[in-house]
């Protein structure tokens, strides 16, 4: 029982996790929490299953053209539900206007691919269902060589330092002469890459599920809050810690009782630590 | 032209009486208008889709052969989408400008619960293949006519087979979380206690959970000896056959005819995992030991083939739709009238009607049409042409070809002794529980 714990919830954990940085890269570039998230995770798993089942390719190429794929649904977000409401972010109309996109995503793929889930193919093949299987560790590969990738790309690339620059004084950037829009979508190509691969690496566990895309946005959201906004560290042990909480409340108290058991730490959580176990509080200007 | 007294009066006596004159000559030839309320589009068409290939098809046959007393079937089609609020209004559009004189549908019961009292103020002759309990009640619904089982058979059904022919009395009941999957496990696990079965687990699970192996474990270690699943969720329904097999598990999986998707068979790991699985079937509509189905349904699939496809889609749909026009259609034949009065009248006499979906009989105080006896459990990784294999344990002698109008059976001394043997159980058990308690 203890492996299926782990083995399940780290898998898990490890797209709440992605899923969680996905949100974090949109909203550092922009000030938005963009409820898109979950969907481009949802579009990593069908978009996968649709190359390499349905059209035949090679599941490199398949892997590839997912994340193109996903990068461009990230612009678009960008352009269609966020640039027209930025300047009036005070008044959070990016909620309306991201969640109706994330909508019209979903009904989309509800219309086009499917209602019932669709198998997602094998990609290595290892394993036989077990703990040991594929399914449980792509996850946990994916979100390692993500949080790897972005701790490079932030650190030792210009462009990176360019996105943390904007993301932290978005004035004093442009004043630097820092092209803002351009480095904005770019963020939101990021982040659908980060969220298209978490639903590719977690395809065969999640199968490609039009209805994956809001589970995704509401537990995804989870490690954003617990873990502090922008904060991808944070977002990593938030989510890992959801996933291995939510399996071992499955398997002690059962599936419609883990959620009422994980949004209940969820709150005692928040209430203790408004701003996220690794958020700092800010100072407000008045 | 003077206008004379007596010609005033013979012109007035005469233009009264004319509509009464000429009323039989104009009811001769007026089309029978059935009303066709179907899902035909949205999430839940594929049985509307299925009904409609029965309902057309039953129609064109009837009309190329001179149609009812020489009146042709003229269909109605209206599409719900599977939204009451489109179902209500399209009801009120048959009765009020297209006046039909029957209606077939719903074909989804949420819409049946909204559109039935509708129907039964307008006293329109209404046949239906939803499932939900209350929408039969001839005291309220005195035109409304069941022609499939109401979830109480299919509970009994299910839970016989478990009870008598699985000899299994330990069962884990598994449903999903909308608010169907709730009610259904509810309601089974109420008959199954009833029947003096134990059931040693329940569970819902959220359709999109990634790893079911915790609920499979528990039903595990509460000595289930067989899994019951309500739930039309296939992706879940998939991880439960998966997870059974990583499990080393052989148990025996009951349930929804979900489970029988062609979704489920690609979402499986491997093909056996699909095996040992059994759902929810008809009688009528199963293929028996012998690769066969039986001989009235038979006839209709070898009638039919390049005509209708049913490899898309489930026999059963397409049968109920065919009886559906066919009870009209015999309705008006039989009583030489399409008024409501006539129909409903007629269908309230109807014992044992030899349908291809099942053996309709219906009375003043009964009106759900279908014998419990006739709902069977398949083998849900069997499905040719819309049709399954019958689960073990069944061995059924089944109906010969239908003859015009009356029904035959094969005499018991020429079925096996098992045949024989099912029967008298089946027979037995129609004694004790004629039809579901409504």
């Amino acid at each position: 029982m203890l492996a299926s714990i782990l083995a399940s919830g780290l898998a898990i954990g490890a797209v709440y996790a992605l899923i969680g940085i996905t949100y974090n890269t949109m909203y550092t570039a922009s000030r938005v929490m963009s409820f898109t998230a979950g969907q481009l995770g949802m579009l990593g798993g069908v978009l996968g299953s649709l190359f390499i089942l349905r059209l035949g390719l090679p599941a490199a190429i398949g892997f590839v053209v997912t994340l193109i794929a996903c990068a461009a649904i990230g612009v678009v977000t960008e352009i269609v539900a966020v640039r027209p409401v930025l300047g009036k972010l005070d008044q959070h109309l990016y909620v309306l206007s991201t969640l109706a996109f994330a909508l019209m995503i979903q009904q989309v793929t509800a219309i086009e691919w499917s209602t019932e889930p669709q198998p997602f193919p094998r990609l290595l093949g290892i394993g036989n269902g077990g703990p040991w299987d594929e399914k449980f560790w792509l996850p946990l590969v994916a979100c390692a060589a993500v949080t790897g990738g972005l701790e490079f790309l932030y650190r030792r690339t210009l462009v990176g330092r360019a996105f943390l620059a904007i993301s932290e004084d978005n004035f004093a950037a442009r004043a630097l002469g820092l092209p803002e829009r351009n480095l904005r979508m770019a963020s939101y190509a990021l982040a659908g890459v980060v969220g298209g691969i978490a639903g590719f690496a977690s395809g065969e566990l999640l199968l490609a599920f039009f209805a994956n895309g809001a589970m995704l946005n509401f537990y995804g959201f989870v490690p954003v809050a617990l873990g502090g906004l922008g904060n991808n560290r944070g977002a990593i042990i938030g989510g890992i810690a959801l996933g291995l909480f939510q399996q071992a409340a499955n398997f002690t108290v059962g599936g419609v009782f883990s959620s009422v058991a994980v949004f209940v730490v969820f709150i005692v959580v928040l209430l203790a630590a408004p701003q996220g176990l690794f958020g700092s509080s800010r100072a407000r200007r008045v | 032209m003077t206008l004379t007294r007596r010609g005033f009066t013979l012109a007035a006596a005469g233009s009264l009486a004319a509509p009464f004159v000429a009323r039989p000559a104009f009811a001769d030839n007026e089309p029978i208008r059935v009303g066709w309320l179907a899902a035909l589009t949205g999430p839940s068409s594929a049985p509307a889709i299925g009904f409609d290939r029965g309902v057309r098809y039953a129609t064109d046959l009837i009309n190329a052969a001179g149609g009812v007393k020489g009146r042709k079937i003229e269909l109605v089609v209206r599409d719900t989408q599977g939204d009451p609020t489109k179902a209500v209004n399209a009801v009120q559009d048959m009765v009020s400008r297209a006046k039909v004189h029957a209606i077939y549908g719903p074909t989804n019961s949420g819409e049946a619960l909204a559109t039935t009292p509708i129907m039964a103020r307008g006293k329109m002759p209404n046949l239906h293949p939803g499932f939900v309990d209350s929408l039969i009640d001839p005291t309220k619904f005195p035109n409304a006519f069941r022609m499939a089982p109401s979830n109480s058979q299919i509970n009994e059904a299910v839970a016989n087979y478990c009870l008598q022919i699985q000899k299994v009395t330990e069962v884990a009941v598994l449903g999903d979380t909308t608010g169907y999957g709730v009610s259904a496990v509810t309601d089974f696990v109420t008959l199954f206690k009833q029947k003096g079965g134990t059931v040693v687990y329940q569970a819902q699970i959220d359709a999109t959970q990634p790893d079911v192996t915790p609920d499979m474990l528990r039903a595990r270690n509460a000595n289930a000896k067989a899994i019951v699943i309500w739930s039309v969720s296939t992706g879940m329904e998939a991880r439960l056959m998966n997870t059974r097999t990583t499990l080393n598990w052989d148990i025996p999986f009951l349930g929804h005819p979900a489970m029988g998707s062609g979704e489920v068979g690609h979402l499986v790991d491997k093909p056996e995992n699909w095996s040992k699985v059994y759902i929810l079937g008809f009688k009528n509509c199963s293929f028996g030991a012998d690769g066969k189905l039986p001989p009235r349904t038979q006839a209709f699939v070898d009638k039919i083939k390049g005509k209708i496809e049913l490899k898309d889609t489930i026999l059963w749909w397409v049968a109920c739709g065919y009886d559906a026009i066919d009870l009209i259609a015999k309705a008006v034949d039989a009583t030489g009238s399409s008024s409501s009065e006539a129909i409903i009248g007629h269908w309230n006499t109807l014992k044992s009607y030899p349908g291809l979906y099942a053996d309709y009989a219906w009375s003043a105080t009964q009106h759900n049409g279908f014998p419990t006896d006739e709902i069977v459990m398949s083998e849900a990784n069997s499905q040719t042409d819309g049709a399954y294999k019958l689960a073990p344990g069944y061995t059924i002698c089944g109906p010969s070809p239908q003859g015009e109008g009356e029904k035959s059976r094969r005499e018991p001394k020429d079925c096996p002794i098992e045949e024989v043997m099912m029967s008298a159980v089946t027979t037995l058990r129609a004694v004790a529980h004629p039809r579901a308690a409504v």
